[in-house]
């Protein structure tokens, strides 16, 4: 009797369930299979996709501006962690346990609200040739006016990870901020007592027992450093000629500037491997950093 | 009570499949209410154009616009595939309307060109831009030529006439960078990166021009490296505005930072949005010959075709909508309308300039070409773009921006 009931309350909930997984199937799971058919396919949009086998892959890495790219996606990474979660971890940590501390975050948080776009055309007119910068700099006296922030690279591709950083540091901010509050108190008043202070009670007792917040910002941001799209197109297209596109900004240009919907496919394939890659390794790593400790206290 | 619970798991599941079922199936087309179904990517104002056709032959327009082309183009394609397809949408002429005809999938116009060419509502050569193996398809919405726009303050502040050739376009702009203002508006990236190389290959020689569109002519062509020094040399003088700079071109010229501007005639209502009136402040001249022994002056045109999904449920509206569109009615309101040049010869230009232009480019002297953005296949163009873009902020030698592009054209070429 009861094994027919849970039997039945199990179909219930197969039937409440149905709907959404049915939609999630439909707009998830057979749009990146049929991105993995369009990968090996020659396909301008219109008409029938034509099977060329593995040419749109060989085509992209033979590609020299594919491999500018790849260069410029992992310059996003390593500059994302270290100035946009870097700062947002200086600016927790200061503003943690300050009077009126949560006032002190506001102002980094504030452009959180603002998209991508909307950053990058607001930096595009301060970095461009002569503008609010360059102005600047040159009103002060101060070197660095006749640069050109979005034209020569690496230079561009460097700006505009310090526009994203301004974004970004607040949300970063506010995440090690819930970190700190849920770091236990009696362990750090010990180190207290034992001397710790400074940068050795950061170093030795606050950074080890933040690490659940580290592991999710960093592994937030490298998943949205790879991605990078919108603030590049918006800022640079990519240009000038390619040296400040990334991996997004190439999969857009093929699939919507060129109409070459395989190659885009498979840049966007080559994309989601990589950061796929890159989340299980650096999840599977703090994973295992964590696991001898968890063992110790158990034992 | 069970029973009831999976009736609704059920009922929840089928409304799901009938919402998703709605987005892919069509609802009615709206043909009969005289309301026209019109997709765009251009800004100009439809709903004043629809109050005109509404009292004209009573059909309005029910425009969408899309701000940005490359959404724009993904979703006119994909609607090819379902039956929401539009009754009159936007597009391009050259090989992005090859590629719809290709697949059938643009209703032809052959019969309506006919009758307007009949009527002399259209010119013979603006109907070659819209044919495709001996059929015609899209209808123009306008026909816009390029000319050059000058500032009449700034050459009247410097005692300058506008120019009639090359030579004598050279000699004010020296004026004008000997008096602290550049002559011309150049910018990179797309879509404006094409327009000084358009220029100087059509000007040197059209028909080098016209081979690179279509794979006759390498792009490491002596002669289309020099077409590439003129521009170089251009830039070293001086001529050029800064291709980093966001600022728009119109506002430029409101500031007198820069004197002249080549655009097509469509270009005269943005000056407009600035303040800068016609005949007053700006004026236009035909750009001229770089190369003064060509036989010919040409001048670029681009067109703005409007058509009709094959498939589309509104075929016969889209297609009644596209005729009128081509008749001197409804060109004498478009160009009141937008402030731009009528292709209609028996329409009115709204403004001195362009009646006088309009009436100079009735001279046979002149010979009218695709714009660049248009006449070049996509990969060709999208590297070109990039090129020009590298070539205008590292000015150097061209060699190696033109070898760039040469790579693709070699890619495209070997397999179309």
């Amino acid at each position: 009797m009861s094994r027919r009931s849970s039997t039945n309350y199990q179909r219930a909930a197969w039937g409440f369930l149905a709907p959404g997984v049915v939609a999630v199937v439909l707009v998830l799971h057979l749009p990146v299979l049929y991105t993995v058919f369009l990968s090996f396919t020659d396909f301008n949009g219109l008409g029938d996709p034509e099977f060329i086998g593995i040419d749109n892959y060989v085509r992209m890495f033979r590609d020299p501006a594919v491999l500018t790219s790849i260069t410029n996606t992992l310059l996003w990474v390593v500059g994302t962690l270290v100035v946009p979660v870097g700062l947002g971890l200086v600016v927790a940590y200061l503003a943690f346990g300050l009077p009126g501390g949560a006032w002190l975050r506001v102002p980094f948080l504030v452009p959180y609200a603002l998209s991508g776009v909307a950053v990058g055309v607001v930096f595009s007119f301060v970095l461009q040739n002569g503008g609010a910068l360059s102005q600047a700099l040159a009103f002060l006296n101060l070197p660095g006016s006749e640069l050109r922030w979005l034209q020569d690279a690496p230079l561009n591709t460097f700006a505009m990870i310090i526009a994203s950083a301004w974004q970004g540091v607040g949300v970063n901010a506010l995440l090690f901020t819930v970190g700190l509050q849920s770091i236990p108190k009696e362990p750090l008043e010990a180190a207290k007592v034992d001397g710790a202070v400074g940068w050795r009670l950061f170093r030795f007792m606050i950074w080890p027992l933040l690490r659940p917040s580290t592991t999710i910002v960093v592994g937030l941001s490298i998943v949205n450093s790879l991605k990078t799209f919108d603030i590049v197109q918006s800022m640079t297209q990519g240009g000038p000629n390619r040296v400040s596109e990334t991996l997004g900004v190439t999969m857009y240009r093929n699939t919507f500037l060129n109409s070459e919907y395989g190659l885009g496919a498979a840049v966007a394939l080559f994309l989601t491997v990589i950061t796929l890659a890159a989340s299980i390794i650096y999840l599977r790593r703090q994973l295992t950093i964590g696991e001898p400790v968890k063992k110790a206290v158990r034992s | 009570m069970r029973p009831t619970r999976s009736a609704a798991a059920a009922a929840v599941l089928l409304l799901g499949a009938a919402a998703l079922s709605g987005c892919s199936a069509g609802g009615s087309s709206g043909a009969d209410s005289g309301e026209l179904t019109f997709i765009t990517d251009k800004t100009w104002d439809f709903d004043t154009f629809s109050a005109e056709s509404k009292k004209d032959i009573d059909v309005s327009l029910a425009t969408t616009a899309y701000a940005d082309q490359e959404a724009f183009q993904a979703f006119v394609k994909q609607s090819f595939r379902t039956n929401k397809s539009p009754g009159l949408f936007t597009w391009h002429t050259g090989g992005q309307l090859e590629e719809l005809v290709a697949e059938d999938l643009v209703a032809p116009t052959t019969d309506i060109w006919t009758k307007a060419v009949e009527n002399g509502d259209v010119a013979e050569s603006v109907r070659d831009l819209y044919t495709v193996d001996g059929e015609q398809y899209c209808t123009p919405i306008s026909v816009d030529d390029w000319v050059m726009y000058y500032d009449k303050r700034t050459f009247e502040e410097y005692g300058l006439t506008a120019p009639t050739t090359w030579e004598e376009m050279m000699t004010v702009s020296d004026t004008l960078v000997d008096n602290g203002v550049t002559p011309f508006w150049n910018a990179g990236g797309n879509p404006w990166a094409f327009v000084w190389f358009q220029i100087l290959a059509a000007g040197t020689d059209l028909d080098l021009y016209t081979g690179l569109t279509t794979g006759e002519v390498d792009w490491t062509d002596p002669e289309v490296v020099d077409v590439m020094n003129i521009w170089l040399d251009m830039k070293e003088k001086g001529y050029f505005t800064d291709p980093g700079s966001k600022v728009a071109a119109e506002t430029q010229m409101k500031d007198q930072e820069v004197a002249m501007i080549p655009f097509g005639t469509w270009y005269a209502s943005t000056l407009t949005t600035v303040g800068l009136e016609s005949g007053t402040d700006w004026g236009v001249f035909p750009i001229p010959n770089v190369n003064p022994d060509q036989e010919t002056t040409p001048v670029a045109i681009e067109t703005a075709p409007a058509c009709t999904a094959e498939n589309s449920p509104q075929k016969d509206l889209g297609l009644e909508y596209a005729e009128w569109w081509m008749s001197s009615e409804a060109q004498t309101a478009w160009s009141e309308q937008e402030g731009n040049l009528p292709y209609n010869p028996n329409a009115e230009a709204s403004t001195e300039e362009f009646q006088a232009i309009g009436a100079e480019f009735a001279d046979p002297s002149y010979e009218f070409y695709l714009r660049w953005y248009e006449a070049a296949p996509a990969p060709i163009l999208t590297a070109s773009l990039d090129q020009f873009t590298g070539f205008m902020t590292n000015p150097g030698d061209p060699t190696p921006y033109l070898e760039g592009i040469q790579q693709v054209a070699d890619e495209y070429w070997a397999g179309n």
